[in-house]
């Protein structure tokens, strides 16, 4: 990655003012030391810790680090916290520990995750992942500014970091071949890299921040969509398995993929998706089901001829938070109670092996209770191809780290707020831990044993 | 035929409301929604699913909810989980005289999940919730310096008289005033700063202001005597606990949710000035909401160097009842309230109480009325969060009601008349 060390731009006129104020504290002091502000790398990929220092402030001063990003859509994102200088008059985000704003305690990245939208629920989704960065700009301000999310008085230093969702040399492909819609991002340098399908949920569209970001770590990363997107069906009637196995033969034929297996990494719509593909596929090999259900639901799935028919739904079962959003997680209670076993994805058909991502905030879907399921019929049929990794405090939409908690968003299709659920801290943890974990789980299962890096 | 009734279909609003529903198909699966229109035409709303029985029945007092703004057996559910439309509104009653809040409810056959429904109820009730009662006499009060509203029960009287104190919402608020006059109480609602010729802001704590208002109290003819009750909440809870430790004519108390020492700004009586606990500005958080969290803003009455801004509670004449909500995300008054006490006990005095809530918010107001989650201050120009979870803070307003009205007759009788 590249690196840029100091990038910043000071405010003379705020500056001076302070000077004066530490050479009148300090009147037998000869070095005047100037207010820094530094954060490394300044350009990185979104999933790469920053490591932010302030120094030159008065011991024990209390300032306001403020960060901002504006979306490609214009929207605005802010957060804030509170620290304490030390004895030396430095601010060291590993190991200062925040008073008040977005969130308080030790937390280096606190400023990123805790980025909150200016119009309310709005989602932070970057569109355009190769030519441009989200831009994070970095303000420091003395302690007397109250609150502010627009600034109307100056900062005293503030600099400016990229946060990339490719490396440099990652290629992108778009894929128009036969049924399949998508993006294929692909690692820079030669030889062959493991081949992953990520699906997103009914979020529909094509997502393709994971896929690049996978790419980044050097997977073949294929971002697929399968409803509302170009000539897809939207909304989505059926399943057709069909589809995904085309895709999944897709990857494994391409010359940058090596097989004889690939990945899934999917999420909620995508996951029951993702299931059922290492259910079918016997290609699929580790699939990654974040907070997803284990039973068909909405749309019923098709496989060569077969169909399977999704559990009923009670919408009276619907929950209404405090703040008027729509909590869906117990609209599947009485059906599941009722249903017998086959209305349950066989996952014990599965060959390759699973690792289970939940929240346990997930307000979406009660995502431990059908993970909890899912691994139970894997053990009642004697297999241990499974690990269950359950967050508490994590809410449904577990993306890769530092993304801001998203806690509710309005879908197209819908004129209500579907709230996702997650506190913001140990959603935060939970993205970063499960992130790495991802990762780990995809390189163990698909790459050779004897070239496996960790 | 369906038909949905609601009675009584006018009354107080601290009074139950029975809801029932007859004539639906067996085990069908309904909607209930409530609606309002505050005095500035902002709507709130709130909806449950219900099931009905196998005679096509519904009983609120025995059905519960299965979905939709809260689930179990609530009767008033529907009224306490009403939301503001408009995001952070808060549900006040000016008018408390003239006018109730009309609250529409209505039945659909189906499970309606839009706010903005298309399609038609099968069944509509109106009932009216009132503030006061048109025997209950409002009199506007300019005398002095005092500001305020007093409220006379109806009849010759006397009745204990009980000074209504608000918080940091300022102005006139005198909803929780004009409804204890109806229960017999008579209640002097007493602004001290934003109204009328008061100060636009508040910049210090008058306690002789205070005095003046309980003076004007007990000289009123209506007004049993010798002494006067206060009820308070926030930011009027520490002045309604300064008030109980240095005014002879408060001889009983309940706190609401404040503080038990000087915050803020300085608290001034005769030649006495106590000097505010300063407060961390770089402890608020923010909420996910983007509402602001100020409960660990303050600084700790606990602390060796705040002792002089601390209350002495042991002055007190009267009983003290310290009413606490346990999910209060603006004020630590459990903390308060507990250091109160011990400091009454350390003292050998035995005339604190405490109510405990948990999973109630700040503002612990009249029973049935919407629980506000968060709502905009413009000293702050964001919304603050004042916490709890509707279910919870439901139940505590209507309980902590019942308690506030049975301590005040306790404390506020002297002879044994009835009312």
């Amino acid at each position: 990655m590249r690196i840029r060390d100091l990038s910043f731009q000071e405010r003379e006129g705020e500056n001076e003012v302070l000077l004066k104020a530490l050479l009148k504290n300090h009147p037998r002091c000869h070095t005047v030391t100037m207010i820094q502000l530094t954060a490394t790398p300044a350009s990185a990929l979104v999933d790469e810790p920053v490591h932010i220092r302030a120094t030159g402030l008065t011991p024990f001063q209390i300032v306001l680090l403020q960060a901002s990003l504006e979306d490609e859509m214009g929207n605005m994102f802010h957060s804030q916290a509170y620290y304490r200088a030390n004895e030396v008059g430095e601010v060291d985000l590993e190991h200062a520990s925040s008073l008040g704003g977005d969130y308080v305690g030790v937390h280096p990245m606190g400023l990123f995750w805790s980025l909150k939208p200016e119009k309310i629920l709005t989602r932070l989704l970057k569109r355009d992942v190769m030519n441009s960065p989200f831009r994070v700009q970095l303000k420091l301000y003395n302690s007397n500014v109250i609150l502010i999310n627009k600034a109307t008085a100056a900062p005293i230093v503030s600099l400016t970091l990229e946060r990339w969702y490719v490396a440099p040399g990652v290629t992108r492909i778009q894929v128009r071949e036969g049924r399949l819609r998508g993006a294929l991002f692909l690692p820079p340098g030669e030889g062959r890299f493991p081949g992953v399908i990520d699906l997103f949920g009914s979020i529909g569209g094509l997502i393709e921040f994971r896929a690049s970001l996978l790419a980044s770590h050097g997977f073949a990363a294929l971002a697929l969509a399968y409803c509302d997107y170009e000539d897809l069906p939207c909304p989505l009637e059926k399943v057709d398995l069909e589809y995904f196995e085309e895709a999944a033969n897709f990857l494994l034929r391409h010359p940058k993929v090596f097989g004889p297996g690939i990945g899934v990494v999917s999420i909620c719509k995508g996951a029951e998706i993702g299931l059922s593909m290492a259910i079918h596929l016997k290609q699929v090999r580790a699939t990654v089901l974040i907070n997803g259900p284990n039973f068909i639901f909405d749309a019923p799935q098709v496989y060569r001829g077969q169909i399977y028919q999704p559990l009923p739904h009670s919408p009276q079962l619907l929950s209404i938070s405090a703040l008027g959003l729509f909590e869906f997680r117990h609209i599947f209670e009485e059906a599941r109670v009722e249903a017998n076993q086959t209305s349950f994805l066989p996952i014990e058909k599965a060959q390759g092996h699973f690792l289970f991502i939940v929240g346990e905030e997930d307000k979406n879907i009660n995502s431990k209770a059908h993970a909890e399921q899912a691994t139970e019929q894997l053990r009642r049929n004697g297999k241990n191809n499974w690990t269950l990794l359950s967050y508490p405090g994590a809410g449904h939409l577990i993306y890769p780290p530092y993304s801001p908690l998203c806690c509710a968003s309005k879908l197209s299709n819908f004129h209500f707020f579907i709230h996702w659920g997650g506190e913001v801290i140990p959603h935060a943890a939970a993205q970063e831990h499960s992130w790495k974990e991802i990762q780990k789980f995809l390189r163990k299962h698909l790459i050779p044993v004897v070239t496996s890096q960790l | 035929m369906i038909q949905l009734t609601a009675t009584p279909a006018s009354a107080l609003m601290d009074e139950p409301v029975h809801i029932r529903v007859t004539g639906l198909p067996p085990l069908q699966t309904v909607t209930l929604m409530a609606s309002l229109k505050d005095e500035k035409g902002n709507l709130y709303q709130s909806k449950a699913f219900y099931k009905a029985n196998q005679a096509g029945k519904l009983d609120l007092e025995q059905d519960p909810a299965l979905g939709g703004d809260y689930v179990g057996v609530h009767p008033m559910g529907l009224f306490w989980a009403m939301k503001s439309e408009r995001p952070f509104g808060r549900l006040i009653k000016h008018d408390v005289m003239n006018s109730p809040f009309w609250v529409t409810l209505e039945l659909y056959d189906s499970v309606c999940f839009q706010d903005s429904v298309t399609i038609e109820p099968r069944a509509r009730q109106t009932v009216q919730r009132w503030f006061s009662v048109p025997e209950v006499q409002r009199v506007q009060i300019r005398e002095g310096r005092v500001r305020g509203a007093l409220f006379l029960p109806p009849g010759a009287g006397p009745f204990p008289g009980i000074i209504d104190l608000f918080g940091g919402i300022g102005g006139l608020v005198e909803f929780r005033a004009s409804l204890l006059a109806a229960r017999g109480f008579a209640m002097l609602a007493l602004a001290y700063f934003a109204y009328e010729d008061l100060p636009e802001q508040l910049q210090e704590v008058d306690l002789d202001y205070f005095e003046e208002a309980a003076n004007l109290l007990l000289a009123h003819p209506k007004i049993q005597k010798p002494g006067i009750g206060v009820l308070s909440t926030s930011k009027g809870a520490e002045i309604g606990l300064a008030m109980a430790c240095y005014l002879k004519q408060v001889v009983a108390t309940v706190w609401i949710n404040g503080t038990n020492a000087v915050f803020e700004f300085p608290l001034k009586y005769r030649d006495m000035v106590m000097k505010p606990i300063p407060s961390f500005l770089e402890r608020m958080q923010m909420d996910i909401s983007g509402a602001v969290r100020l409960r660990h803003y303050k600084g700790d009455p606990r602390e060796k160097l705040n002792q002089q801004s601390v209350l002495p509670v042991e002055k007190a004449r009267g009983p003290i009842l310290f009413i606490i909500s346990g999910d209060d995300e603006c004020f630590n008054s459990r903390q308060y309230a507990e250091q109160a006490l011990d400091q009454l006990r350390s003292h050998g005095r035995s005339s604190g109480r405490m109510l405990v809530y948990p999973g109630a918010g700040h503002l612990l107001e009249t029973p049935h009325g919407p629980s506000c989650y968060a709502s905009w201050s413009y000293s702050l120009s964001a919304p603050i969060l004042w916490g709890g979870d509707r279910v919870a803070h439901g139940a505590a307003q209507e309980h902590s009601w019942a308690e506030i009205q049975k301590f005040f007759r306790r404390h506020l009788i002297l002879t044994r008349g009835k009312f």
